[in-house]
C-alpha cells in the first residue's frame, strides 16, 4: 500500500482537542468497531468537549482476537458511558456481536438500524422470518455435509459466511430495545436526512442506504423449496424434503429391471450419478449462502455524515446493489468528490467498493481506514483495491491488521505501516484519524 | 405389389401435452395434442425406447435428490398409441416424461425447418461407450430446486420440482410441488439454449450485458412464438380480446355489476399467449408469471439502465414482438374492415366463428414467419460477441435473402421496433434496410478476396468426417491468407469451426446453396493490464463468413480481433464487463474457484452458467 518515501520527516502528529473531529478504529479481529468524536463548539469548561458516535461494535468469531471486551471498556472511559448515536449498520455478528449488556450502564441518546431490522414493519419482518429460517437450515446442513465429507475451500467460505449470520439474537434485542436504557430508536431508510443528528449540533446525516426499492428487495428475497440435510443424533435426515411420486413409480438404481432388457439401456452408470448428484445437489447451496450474506451486507445503513466541512461515509458492508441503487442517481458524483473521510465497505472485499465510486472521490482530498485481516478469508481485503486506495488517498490509509498487538499472538499480521501518515496516529489497539477544523 | 402410401410408417405421432402448464387447468386449450415426427419414419429410422429415448433426446427421470429413477414410459405400448399418448396428469411421470420429450422434439423440429438442416448439440466426442453419446440427456425431475436449465458439462437439459410457497402460493396450493417439466415454456426455452449452443462453437461466451441477454430473450422469443401455433389456445384468446392478441389481460365473460366481480364469470384474467411460465413464478410467490415480455410501452432509455438479463433480454422480446402484432394486424385489418363492414359484431366475445378462425390461421402463419426469421438470422450472426444490434442485421438479412420483396413490411416493422426501444447497431449510417444488411467485404474494405475453392461436399447427404477436415484446412488457409478483407488479424492463426451448407430456395425458385462457416482468432490478454498479477482470460475475434457455392464471398461478419492494446474498443468493453460482473457476484467477497471459472479460457468453451442465470441469486 503506502510507499517508503525516504529523507522526509514524519509528519507532525494532530492533538486532540476543542477543535478536533476523531475517528477511532479499534483492531478487534475481523469486525469493525468505530468511534466518531466530535467536538462541541464554546463548550463549557465542565461540560464535554466532545461528543461521540459509535459505528458497529462486533467481530466474527473465526477471526476474533478477544479484544472486545477491552474495547467496550476503553470505550465507556474515552466517552464518560454516554454515546449520541449508536449505529447497527446491519445485523452481521462482525458488526453487532459487541453490542452487550455493558451498554446498559451508557447514557444512549439514539440507537440507529436499517429499517430491514424493524419488527414493525409487516415487509421488513417477512423478509427476517425467511433469512433467519434459511440461514438456520443452511447452517445444519453444511454441519450435517461436513461430517460426511471433507469440506473444499469454497464450501469453508460459505459455511464462514453462514456462520457470521447466526446468534446475533442478544445484541439485536438489546439494540431494539435501546439498551433498555430509553434510547430512542430510528430505522432508517435511503433518502431519509438527519439535521443535528443525534442531538449533535452541526451534525447531519444523509442516509444513502438502504433502499426501500422493490427491485432492491427482490434480491434480498432469495427462493425457497430446497431441501436442506440435518443432524438427528448420528444420523442425517433430509428436511423439507420432496417425494414428488408415490412409490408405485420408484425404481431404485439397483432395480432389477435395469438389469432387465426394456430398460437396461436407461441406467446411468455409478460415475454418472455420483457427478449429477454432486453438480445438482451442494453448489447451488453454496450460492445461495453466499447470496444471504450478501442480501444482508446490502441491507447496511449508509450514512454519510458533514459536520463542519468535513464529509464522513460509513457504508457498513454494503456491496455492490446498495451503493448500485445511489450510485446512478445524480447527486452521487458530488457527494463522491466531497467526501474527506472513507471508511472501507466490507473489509476490502472485492465487491464492496465499486471501482466506478472510488474513482469518483477527489484524488488526495480524503483519507480512509480498513477494519481488517485475511482470516477467516484469505480473499480479504483484496490487493488491487487496496494499492488503488494507497494512490487515490495518497497514502492516507491505514488498515487495522497493520497494528502490532501486544499480548496477542497468533494475529493475522498485516503488510508493516511504513511510516504514520498525515492525521493518523496509534494507539494501544487502535488508530486514530484526527481533523483540525478550522 | 403396387405401392400405398399406407405402407409407410406414419410420418407424426400424436402425444398429449399442456399448452401452458398445469395451472390453466382446461381453460383456453390447455390440453393440446402435440403431433411430433415419428422417428420410426425416418431415414435411419430410430426405434423409439422407453424413457423415450430417441434419435436427439434421452429421457432419462433419474432424480439425483433423492437418488431414485422413476419408471419410465413406453410410447410404443398399444394402450399409449391408441389414445395418442397419456392424458395430462401432475400425478405420473410418464406423462412428464412425455410432454418434455413431446416439447423439446417439436422445439428442434422448428429448429430443422427454419434453418433447413440437421441440428446437433453443442457437446462433440464423448466416450466411446457412452449408452447417450451423441444425445441430449433430459432430466424431467432432475433435483428438488426451483429452478431448469441447459447444462453443457453434463449434457443434459435438468428440471426441477420444488414445493410452492406457503406463505404466497398464487393460483397453487401452498406447498403443492410445482414441476418445472410440465410448463411447455420452460422446456421450449431450455431446449432453445441447448440449440443454439450447437450451431455456433464460441456463441454462449458472455461477452457483455448483451450476450446473455440476447440468449434469454432468444429462448423467450421462441417459447413465446410456440404458443401462437396452439390452435385451440389462439381461438379462444382471439374471441376473448376481439382479435386483439397483445393485450396483456382478458376482460371478464360477463360485466360485474358495480365494478367489483362476484362470481368467477366476472374476473377478468392475463393472457397467457404473452406470458411466460405463469404457475412457476407464482409458485415461487413472485405474484406474476416468470416474466411479462410485453405490455410495457417502448423506451429508448432502457437499454442503459438494464443489464440484468432477464430483463435486458425482454427489450428484445419487447421489440420482436411488436413487430409481428404489427404485422398481425395488418395483415387482418381487412378481414376486420370486410366484418365491420356487414354488420358483423368484432368486439370481444362476440366475434364470428369463422372471422375468429381466419385470424388465429393468420396470427398462426406470421408467427411461424417471425419464428423463422429469428431462427435463420442465427446464421448471420457474428461468431461471438452478440449485440442486440447485430441481432437486428442478421435478421434483415438473412430475410432479405429469402423474400428480397418485403410486401407485407416485415422488415420495416422490425427496424421500427427496434428503433423504438433504441437498439442502435453499430457501424451503420441509418436505419434504412440497405444500410442494415451485412455488406460484402469490397465494400467494407474495398478488397475483394479471391474464391475459396476446393470446398467438398456430399450434397444432398451430410458431409463425411474425412470432407469436414478437408474443408476447415482449406477454410482456415483462405482466412489467413485474406485477413485484411475478411477483418482477420493477419498475425494471428485463424481456425475454422461450425461449417455446414445451407440451402435455400431463390426468388426465382431455383435451389442455392451456400456455405456458412467461423473463422476464429483468439489471444491472451490480462484481466487487468495496469495490475501485473491480474487475471488472464482467452479474448476471442472472428469472423463468419458466407460463401456462395462458387466460393465467393457474400458476407464478412465482423468482430475483429485487433491488437492487445488500450485502444482496442472491444476489448476494453469486454475487460470493463468481466471486472463489474465479478464484482457484482456474491461470491466475489470470498474469491472462490468457482469466480474464475467465469473468465473463458484457451480450450475450454465457455458457456454462460444457466443455472446461476435462470436460479437469479
Amino acid at each position: 500500500m503506502a510507499t517508503k518515501k525516504k529523507n522526509k520527516k514524519p509528519a507532525k502528529p494532530i492533538a486532540f482537542g476543542k477543535n478536533t473531529i476523531r475517528v477511532r478504529m479499534y483492531r478487534v479481529g475481523f469486525g469493525d468497531c468505530f468511534l466518531l468524536s466530535l467536538p462541541v463548539a464554546d463548550a463549557d469548561a465542565n461540560a464535554d468537549t466532545h461528543r461521540h458516535v459509535l459505528i458497529d461494535c462486533g467481530v466474527h468469531f473465526k477471526g476474533d482476537l478477544k479484544m472486545m471486551d477491552r474495547a467496550v471498556d476503553h470505550i465507556a472511559e474515552t466517552t464518560k458511558r454516554k454515546l449520541a448515536i449508536v449505529i447497527a449498520t446491519h445485523s452481521h455478528q462482525d458488526h453487532i456481536s459487541g453490542f452487550s449488556n455493558k451498554f446498559s450502564s451508557f447514557e444512549i441518546g439514539e440507537v440507529w438500524m436499517p429499517w430491514c431490522e424493524d419488527v414493525r414493519d409487516k415487509q421488513a419482518l417477512k423478509l427476517q422470518k425467511k433469512h433467519i429460517a434459511l440461514t438456520e437450515r443452511l447452517r445444519q446442513h453444511f454441519e450435517a455435509e461436513a461430517r460426511r465429507a471433507p469440506v473444499n475451500k469454497t464450501r469453508a467460505a460459505a459455511m464462514a459466511a453462514v456462520a457470521n449470520l447466526v446468534q446475533n439474537k442478544t445484541a439485536l434485542t438489546l439494540l431494539r430495545a435501546g439498551f433498555n436504557v430509553n434510547a430512542q430508536v430510528r430505522y432508517l431508510n435511503a433518502s431519509d436526512f438527519l439535521k443535528n443528528a443525534g442531538g449533535i449540533t452541526g451534525l447531519s446525516a444523509n442516509i444513502l442506504g438502504p433502499p426501500r426499492d422493490e427491485k432492491f428487495l427482490a434480491k434480498m428475497n432469495p427462493p425457497a423449496g430446497q431441501s436442506y440435510l440435518r443432524m438427528d443424533g448420528s444420523q442425517s435426515n433430509r428436511l423439507d424434503a420432496v417425494q414428488p411420486f408415490p412409490a408405485r413409480w420408484r425404481l431404485k438404481p439397483s432395480d432389477p429391471a435395469f438389469s432387465d432388457k426394456r430398460l437396461s439401456h436407461l441406467r446411468l452408470s455409478d460415475e454418472e450419478t455420483a457427478k449429477l448428484q454432486k453438480e445438482l445437489g451442494s453448489p447451488s447451496l453454496n450460492s445461495l449462502a453466499f447470496a444471504l450474506d450478501q442480501a444482508k451486507n446490502n441491507t447496511s445503513l449508509v450514512t454519510l455524515f458533514s459536520f463542519r466541512g468535513q464529509q464522513l461515509l460509513f457504508p457498513g458492508d454494503a456491496q455492490w446493489g446498495n451503493w448500485k441503487f445511489w450510485l446512478d442517481k445524480d447527486d452521487a458524483e458530488g457527494i463522491l468528490s466531497g467526501v474527506t473521510f472513507f471508511k472501507i465497505a466490507h473489509h476490502g472485499s472485492h465487491n464492496a467498493t465499486p471501482r466506478d465510486a472510488l474513482e469518483k472521490m477527489s484524488k488526495g482530498k480524503f483519507a480512509a481506514m480498513v477494519s481488517t485481516q485475511n482470516v477467516p478469508w484469505d480473499s480479504i481485503p483484496r490487493m488491487p483495491l487496496m494499492d488503488r486506495l494507497g494512490e487515490m488517498t495518497m497514502n492516507r490509509v491505514v488498515r487495522s491488521d497493520s497494528l502490532k498487538l501486544a499480548g496477542t499472538s497468533g494475529a493475522p499480521k498485516g503488510p508493516e505501516l511504513p511510516e504514520m501518515p498525515k492525521g493518523f496516529a496509534q494507539g494501544e489497539f487502535w488508530y486514530d484519524y484526527l481533523v483540525k477544523l478550522k | 405389389m403396387a405401392y400405398s402410401p399406407n405402407d409407410e410408417a406414419p410420418a407424426e405421432r400424436p402425444l398429449k401435452a399442456y399448452a401452458f402448464d398445469p395451472s390453466q387447468g382446461r381453460n383456453l386449450g390447455n390440453y393440446m395434442t402435440v403431433n411430433v415426427r415419428n422417428e420410426a419414419a425416418e431415414d435411419p429410422p430410430t426405434e423409439l425406447l422407453p424413457g423415450p429415448v430417441g434419435k436427439y433426446l434421452a429421457v432419462i427421470d433419474y432424480d439425483a435428490s433423492n437418488n431414485v429413477y422413476y419408471e419410465p414410459v413406453d410410447l410404443n405400448d398399444p394402450a399409449l398409441l391408441l389414445r395418442g399418448g397419456l392424458d395430462p396428469s401432475e400425478s405420473d411421470p410418464r406423462f412428464h416424461q412425455q410432454m418434455v420429450y413431446a416439447v423439446a422434439s417439436e422445439t428442434i423440429r422448428r429448429f430443422e425447418t427454419a434453418m433447413g438442416r440437421r441440428i446437433r448439440w453443442g457437446f462433440r466426442g464423448g466416450r466411446k461407450n457412452d449408452p447417450f453419446r451423441g444425445k441430449l440427456r433430459v432430466l424431467p425431475h432432475a433435483m428438488q430446486e426451483a429452478n431448469a436449465y441447459y447444462d453443457r458439462n453434463l449434457r443434459a437439459l435438468v428440471f426441477g420440482y420444488f414445493p410452492a410457497s406457503e406463505t404466497d402460493p398464487g393460483t397453487n396450493l401452498p406447498g403443492q410441488t410445482v414441476f418445472t417439466c410440465l410448463s411447455h415454456d420452460i422446456i421450449a426455452h431450455e431446449t432453445a439454449h441447448a440449440l443454439i449452443d450447437g450451431q455456433r462453437e464460441f456463441f454462449l461466451e458472455p461477452t457483455g450485458p448483451d450476450t446473455p441477454a440476447f440468449h434469454e430473450g432468444f429462448a423467450d422469443i421462441i417459447a413465446l412464438f410456440q404458443h401462437f401455433s396452439y390452435k385451440e389456445a389462439l381461438l379462444e384468446v382471439i374471441q376473448k380480446l376481439g382479435g386483439q392478441i397483445y393485450r396483456s389481460r382478458i376482460g371478464p365473460n360477463v360485466q360485474p355489476e358495480g365494478g367489483r366481480p362476484v362470481i368467477q364469470d366476472e374476473l377478468s384474467k392475463s393472457n397467457p399467449l404473452v406470458e411466460l411460465a405463469q404457475q412457476f413464478g407464482e409458485a415461487l410467490g413472485m405474484r406474476a408469471a416468470l416474466r411479462q415480455a410485453l405490455g410495457t410501452p417502448p423506451n429508448s432509455n432502457a437499454l442503459k439502465t438494464l443489464f440484468e438479463p432477464h430483463e435486458r433480454g425482454a427489450i428484445l422480446v419487447a421489440a420482436v414482438f411488436d413487430a409481428y402484432f404489427t404485422i398481425y394486424m395488418r395483415r387482418t385489418r381487412d378481414l376486420m374492415r370486410i366484418a365491420q363492414g356487414s354488420g358483423s359484431a368484432t368486439t370481444p366475445g362476440n366475434l364470428h366463428h369463422d372471422l375468429a378462425n381466419r385470424l388465429a390461421g393468420e396470427a398462426a402463419k406470421a408467427a411461424q414467419h417471425f419464428a423463422n426469421i429469428c431462427i435463420r438470422a442465427l446464421d448471420y450472426c457474428p461468431p461471438i460477441d452478440i449485440s442486440f444490434g447485430d441481432f437486428l442485421r442478421a435478421m434483415i438479412t438473412a430475410d432479405y435473402d429469402l423474400v428480397p420483396g418485403d410486401h407485407h413490411g416485415y422488415r420495416e416493422a422490425l427496424i421500427e421496433a427496434f428503433r423504438l426501444r433504441g437498439i442502435c447497431p453499430s457501424g451503420v449510417t441509418s436505419y434504412a434496410e440497405e444500410s442494415l444488411r451485412w455488406c460484402p467485404p469490397e465494400v467494407l474494405k474495398g478488397i475483394t478476396p479471391p474464391l475459396c475453392t476446393g470446398l467438398k461436399f456430399n450434397i444432398p447427404h451430410p458431409t463425411t468426417p474425412q470432407q469436414q477436415r478437408h474443408n476447415a484446412i482449406t477454410l482456415s488457409r483462405f482466412g489467413k491468407a485474406n485477413a485484411k478483407a475478411l477483418g482477420l488479424n493477419p498475425d494471428k492463426p485463424v481456425q475454422a469451426f461450425s461449417f455446414h451448407a445451407i440451402h435455400r430456395v431463390a426468388p426465382d425458385g431455383g435451389l442455392k446453396v451456400e456455405m456458412i462457416a467461423e473463422l476464429m482468432q483468439q489471444m491472451d490478454v490480462a484481466l487487468d493490464p495496469d495490475d501485473k498479477d491480474s487475471d488472464v482470460f482467452t479474448f476471442r475475434g472472428g469472423t463468419t463468413v458466407i460463401l456462395t457455392d462458387k466460393g465467393e464471398v457474400r458476407y464478412a461478419i465482423q468482430k475483429n480481433l485487433g491488437e492487445d492494446s488500450k485502444d482496442n474498443k472491444r476489448l476494453k468493453r469486454q475487460r470493463d464487463y468481466y471486472q463489474n460482473s465479478m464484482a457484482s457476484m456474491a461470491m466475489a467477497a470470498y474469491g472462490t474457484e468457482e469466480m474464475q471459472d467465469f473468465l473463458p479460457r484457451r480450450g475450454r468453451k465457455r458457456s454462460m452458467n444457466f443455472s446461476l442465470v435462470h436460479r437469479g441469486y
